[in-house]
């Protein structure tokens, strides 16, 4: 899975490049997505390509807030559509994430411009 | 306003244009399932223009609406009965006829959607129908198994189940709506963990997905205003395979892994009792629920953001417990994804549910065990174990302590494995519970679950059962709707109650006459389905005695059998001939793995064909068991009763509704105060119905006192000695010795909990009357009469009202 990172006001920004994020890829986004983890401790990742995601998707989101909590560092997401926004909902995994309609506003929100997530 | 010729050529083209352009063929060319397919299309566009105005009509007052749960909707043939209901059916006979095809032949040839085993699915079909022609906004939540009710076949005697795909054509009643699909969890694990606050966040991991897939069966209302759907789900895996595991070359496990998550709608349980501890039973049953809730929220959302409006422009109905778990699912979403407080959740949760019990037997209440829950749902488990806490805190706060009955009201019984007890979810979560007869109810409520009754008494009441008269009379037995419109108007379709008509000439010489011409069609008709599918001849002169309905021990069919071998054995061996010449027909289906209640199928066989090949009983007795019983059958046998045989053993039938379908269409019952029959009796008086044996009350103290001592009866009554003794001596298994020991052997245990001897000597009384009241012409046709007159009271138009008005608090738009 081809993982490429930008950079916004010191910010890494990863846009998942695939539409559909489950058991079948889940595992590859783990393992192309550790070197941005480990070169960064702010992150955004933009899910709006995403149309659908299952529960080793949700875990491989898990595990990168996991990584970057341990080394004090924070992931937010955003550009979620309604189905993947549901899914997060109802596994209650809204509520450990900092969600955000765009990049721009999860990116600002690292700096504390925008003090809430659009939850 | 379209004239009846323009309605016609309009039918016909349209016809022919979903020939053209649905089935890419011509008229002409078309198979006999093409040419049904081609109608129903028509006749489904016009129900789609009845929908949409419908949705229109009811979104300007944005009212409550109705969602009826339930796992099964036994909907039989469609086309007939929406023809009727549009009014269209002239007009569509006339299209045909001018394309050279016959609309009766048309509608024969539609399989039964057979997506329900008996009375609880049957009732859900009645009342989508009713809500509809009331104009009720209410529909219907169930699956769309792709095999329903076996279909049965007879081998020696013996039943056969076979598959019935009933899906194997598709249907074309189906829409398909892939865009409203929904995501449903199940397995997996709680991570537990904190939220952004610091607060507990349990995290429903590591599930597997199926998919959801709606499809509307229309449902139109009886005069064509008003056409709600029916919404049955398919379960879909995510992908049509996983491509990663096909690329790696194995085929066989993708396939697999799709197959095993379509398994969940792939087909009906076969059993109208609990089956307990079978793990896909529980998936379809959470499958529903899912399926169901998300699509309610959905709806809900489009015009409402706070969900404390949700109870005042939503109801939702449990019908029986098996779509219980939607009280934890609606928890679920209220709390983990609305974010609401637990207690505002309970409150809308409470104030949106309302449960209907169909259960007699304390054993019969649904139960699953924890492990599977939390294999299966760990989340739910977690919300059920949470109410449990509250509601048991809230009880011990205010009532004195009492250990054991906190153990009996608590959602999680104590046994080894736990188990959570579905119809104390059903009863907690639920503002509504509620019987289905008036017998029932007071069951339910003073020996079922008494504690709950004793803590919320309003909570409780009683909806009695009904049918549709569009369905029952109407469809089913159309000459003598006929005989009833021409006598008393046309009211009586969408009010029962306008039957009532019919007493002034129920001495009538002429009306007699008429509706006694009626039964004899209906009588030859069957007599030929009997002649085709069961290879015995029997005269439509005699008495038609008719029993049918599921197999199964509560309901009795071994009494009847009982009675009939008395019959025989006087006539051959006493040289007793009957009062009139009967012909006992019996029917029904035996869960697969019932052994007893296949056993009595193979013995029905077995006494008919000693009887029916002996000559002495040649002008007397003739035994019939017409094979895979189902709606259109139904449709058909019931409007050709004389009999109506209602012998369950007091106390154990919920309500029965063939008791309500053969009293409409002019069968005379003889029965046990059981169920609906108790309420039969008080509409259709005494001297209409032929009442024998214990009541509830007594069957239930000889349970409890252990008081029941068959041989007692069998050495006291000769009759009775002399029946029972054929079964051990194997007088109807000559071929094949000790085949039917086991009637002797039970009759004669004081463990048959249906205590059959202690009842065989009043039925054999009662059966005498009828056969005597049969005799005398003029009285029967008086009686058959009356019974149609004054069973207006059974129409699921009045339940439905009396739902509407008690409990989902609905109007009519």
């Amino acid at each position: 899975m081809e993982i490429a990172a930008d950079k916004m006001n010191d910010v890494a920004v990863v846009q998942i490049p695939v539409d559909e994020l489950d058991a079948s890829n889940a595992g590859e986004l783990k393992r192309d997505i550790a070197p941005v983890l480990e070169a960064n401790t702010r992150l955004v990742i933009d899910l709006s390509r995403l149309r659908f995601i299952d529960s080793s998707g949700l875990g491989a989101m898990l595990s990168c807030l996991r990584q970057l909590s341990a080394k004090n560092g924070d992931l937010k997401l955003c550009g979620m559509s309604r189905q993947v926004r549901a899914t997060f909902e109802l596994v209650r995994m809204h509520r450990i994430f900092d969600i955000f309609p765009t990049c721009e506003e999860a990116v600002r929100a690292f700096d504390g411009a925008q003090a809430s997530p659009a939850d | 306003m379209a004239t009846e010729i323009d309605l016609v050529a309009d039918l016909r083209e349209s016809i022919c244009r979903h020939a053209k352009y649905s089935l890419g063929k011509r008229w002409p060319d078309l198979s006999p399932h093409d040419q049904f397919v081609a109608v129903a299309l028509a006749v489904r566009d016009r129900m789609v223009d009845g929908m949409l105005a419908t949705e229109r009509r009811y979104r300007e007052s944005d009212p409550k609406r109705l969602f009826y749960l339930s796992i099964e909707f036994l909907i039989g043939q469609s086309l007939e009965n929406n023809l009727r209901n549009l009014g269209l059916r002239e007009s569509c006979r006339q299209a045909l006829a001018q394309l050279g095809a016959n609309l009766e032949e048309i509608e024969d040839r539609e399989p039964d959607a057979a997506l329900g085993n008996g009375g609880l699915g049957r009732l859900a079909a009645c009342f989508l129908d009713s809500l509809a022609t009331l104009g009720m906004p209410g529909y219907g939540y169930g699956i769309n198994y792709e095999y329903g009710l076996f279909k049965q076949e007879i081998d020696n005697g013996y039943q056969r189940e076979k598959p019935e795909n009933w899906l194997a054509q598709s249907s074309p009643w189906q829409i398909a709506r892939p865009d409203e699909a929904c995501l449903v969890p199940v397995y997996g694990r709680i991570e537990h963990a904190v939220d952004r606050h610091g607060a507990y966040n349990p995290m429903w991991m590591d599930w597997k997905v199926l998919i959801g897939v709606p499809c509307d069966m229309l449902v139109p209302g009886y005069g064509g205003r008003t056409v709600h759907f029916l919404r049955l789900y398919s379960a879909h895996s995510s992908h049509d395979f996983d491509m990663r595991i096909f690329n790696d070359g194995d085929y066989f496990k993708a396939v697999e892994q799709k197959i095993t998550s379509e398994t969940v709608s792939k087909v009906l349980y076969p059993s109208d009792a609990v089956i307990a501890g079978h793990e896909l039973r529980l998936e379809q049953e959470y499958f529903l629920v899912a399926c169901a809730l998300r699509d309610i929220v959905r709806r809900f959302e489009q015009r409402h953001a706070d969900f404390h409006e949700f109870p005042a422009k939503t109801a939702i109905q449990l019908n029986d417990t098996h779509p219980a778990l939607a009280v934890a699912e609606l928890m679920r979403i209220l709390v983990d994804e609305k974010s609401l407080p637990w207690t505002d959740a309970w409150e809308i949760t409470q104030a949106t549910f309302a449960y209907t019990n169909h259960t007699l037997a304390a054993e019969a209440l649904e139960k699953w065990p924890t492990p599977l829950l939390e294999l299966m749902l760990p989340r739910h488990l977690q919300i059920i174990h949470e109410i449990n806490v509250r509601f048991l805190r809230q009880l011990a706060a205010a009532t004195p302590t009492d250990g054991a009955r906190l153990a009996r009201m608590s959602l999680v019984e104590e046994s080894s494995p736990k188990q959570v007890r579905m119809v104390n979810l059903a009863i907690v979560g639920s503002h509504s519970v509620n019987g289905v007869s008036a017998l029932h109810t007071r069951w339910f409520e003073t020996v079922l679950v008494p504690d709950f009754y004793q803590l919320w008494p309003g909570k409780f009441s009683n909806k009695t059962n009904g049918i549709t008269q569009r369905r029952w009379m109407l469809k089913a037995n159309p000459r003598l709707a006929d005989l009833i419109t021409a006598t008393v108007g046309d009211g009586w379709i969408t009010d029962l109650t306008r039957l009532r008509g019919l007493e002034r000439v129920a001495d009538d010489p002429g009306f007699q006459s008429a509706f006694a011409g009626i039964k004899r069609a209906n009588k030859e008709k069957l007599a030929a389905i009997i002649r085709e599918g069961s290879y015995v001849k029997v005269d439509p002169d005699s008495l038609f005695s008719i029993q049918a309905k599921r197999i199964h021990a509560y309901k009795r069919q071994l009494l009847n059998v009982l009675h009939i071998v008395h019959e025989y054995l006087a006539l051959i061996e006493d040289g007793q001939t009957p009062a009139v010449p009967r012909t006992y027909i019996l029917a029904g289906k035996a869960a697969p793995g019932y052994w007893l209640a296949k056993q009595i199928i193979k013995l029905i066989h077995n006494v008919a064909r000693v009887i029916n090949r002996d000559p002495r009983a040649a002008n007397w007795i003739r035994v019939a068991f017409i094979p895979d019983y189902r709606v259109s059958l139904a449709e058909k046998i019931i409007p050709a009763a004389d009999l109506s045989e209602q012998i369950s053993t007091a106390g154990t039938e919920a309500s029965g509704t063939s008791n309500m379908k053969l009293a409409l269409n002019g069968a005379v019952a003889i029965g046990t105060l059981d169920g609906a029959n108790v309420e039969i009796l008080e509409e259709v008086g005494p001297d209409n119905m032929f009442i024998f044996g214990l009541q509830a009350t007594e069957v239930r103290a000889m349970r409890e006192q252990r008081s029941y001592r068959p041989r007692e009866f069998y050495e006291r009554d000769p009759r009775v000695k002399r029946v029972v003794d054929a079964f051990g001596a194997g007088l109807f298994c000559t071929d094949e010795p000790g085949l039917f020991s086991w009637v002797f052997q039970k009759l004669l245990d004081s463990a048959d909990e249906h205590l059959h001897l202690a009842d065989l000597a009043a039925y054999l009384e009662a059966q005498q009357q009828a056969a005597r009241a049969f005799t005398d012409r003029s009285r029967w046709l008086r009686m058959a009469i009356l019974n149609i007159a004054r069973v207006g009271k059974f129409s699921s138009d009045r339940t439905v009202a009396e739902y509407a008005r008690d409990i989902w608090h609905l109007q009519s738009l």
